[in-house]
């Protein structure tokens, strides 16, 4: 399975390791009077959807980078890569 | 005082060397190295006059010294012959303000230079699980070779430097004498 880079092009996902769901970015607020029950549902709850999913992978013997990867959990094609800060930065 | 013996990190006390059938591998234990890294969006220094690389790119410049790109707005800076002195303090000097860390002692590098490009083609197919590109002459990237996470620089058409963690020298040795051993055909 190759991950295109962003920045160093098509790298064998051996290079990579796996964290989980892109929705684990968007980290609750703990100051909020809700936050307990939001970090409950932020470290518990997680859609496992057959078909395209935004995952985090780091690119640990690389360039040490976090990307956020579109794949398909269900035909393993990688339908992109970005780079997770520059999502972050975006906002989305 | 005690009398400390200074040795490489194959655990002798010479750099050891290595050839066959137009391979030599050679342990560089003078490689000095420090990485330097600028907050984002600051333009990138030109220390010691060079001119940091792209991602995936390596950077030669005078006096031995080289710099190649490591991650987004970092860079290892690498100077032959210095291991010896305080390098970090040097490429501070070059770049005040710069987040400079002291890298030497925490990677070996080993040197593999062949008779020509194809020998270390063919040598770079078996190690290292990269498009063509990505190491041609020129270029300096991180990746796998054998589960040991190592930097690959592409110096010249016949020569590149392999740059692996230190504690796993005998290991990475081990990894590339088996290698051009096989290639080389003395094996």
């Amino acid at each position: 399975m190759l991950i295109p880079h962003p920045l160093l092009g098509l790298r064998d996902a051996q290079e990579f390791t796996y964290l989980g769901d892109a929705s684990l970015m968007a980290r609750p607020d703990p100051d909020q009077p809700d936050a307990e029950a939001a970090f409950a549902d932020y470290v518990f709850l997680r859609d496992n959807p057959a078909g395209v999913h935004r995952e985090l992978w780091f690119h640990e013997q690389g360039d040490r980078s976090w990307l956020v990867v579109t794949r398909n959990t269900v035909t393993h094609e990688i339908l992109g890569a970005e780079l997770a800060t520059d999502v972050a930065r975006r906002g989305a | 005082m005690t009398d400390l013996t200074p040795i490489t990190a194959l655990g002798d006390s010479v750099p050891r060397v290595h050839t066959a059938g137009g391979y030599t591998l050679r342990e560089n234990a003078d490689l000095a190295l420090a990485s330097l890294a600028v907050a984002r969006g600051v333009a990138a220094p030109a220390p010691f006059g060079l001119g940091l690389p792209d991602a995936g790119g390596l950077a030669v410049g005078e006096g031995g010294r080289s710099a190649f790109w490591t991650a987004p707005d970092q860079w290892m800076i690498a100077a032959e012959g210095m291991a010896e002195t305080d390098f970090a303090a040097s490429l501070l000097a070059e770049v005040p303000g710069g987040r400079v860390t002291e890298q030497t002692d925490g990677w070996t590098a080993f040197e593999i230079a062949s008779e020509d490009a194809a020998q270390i083609e063919s040598l770079l197919e078996r190690l290292v699980n990269l498009p063509a590109a990505a190491t041609a002459p020129g270029r300096a990237t991180r990746t796998g070779l054998e589960h040991m996470s190592v930097f690959v620089l592409r110096r010249t058409d016949s020569h590149v430097t392999i740059i692996g963690m230190r504690t796993l020298a005998a290991s990475l040795w081990h990894a590339l004498e088996t290698a051009v051993d096989r290639l080389g055909g003395t094996q």
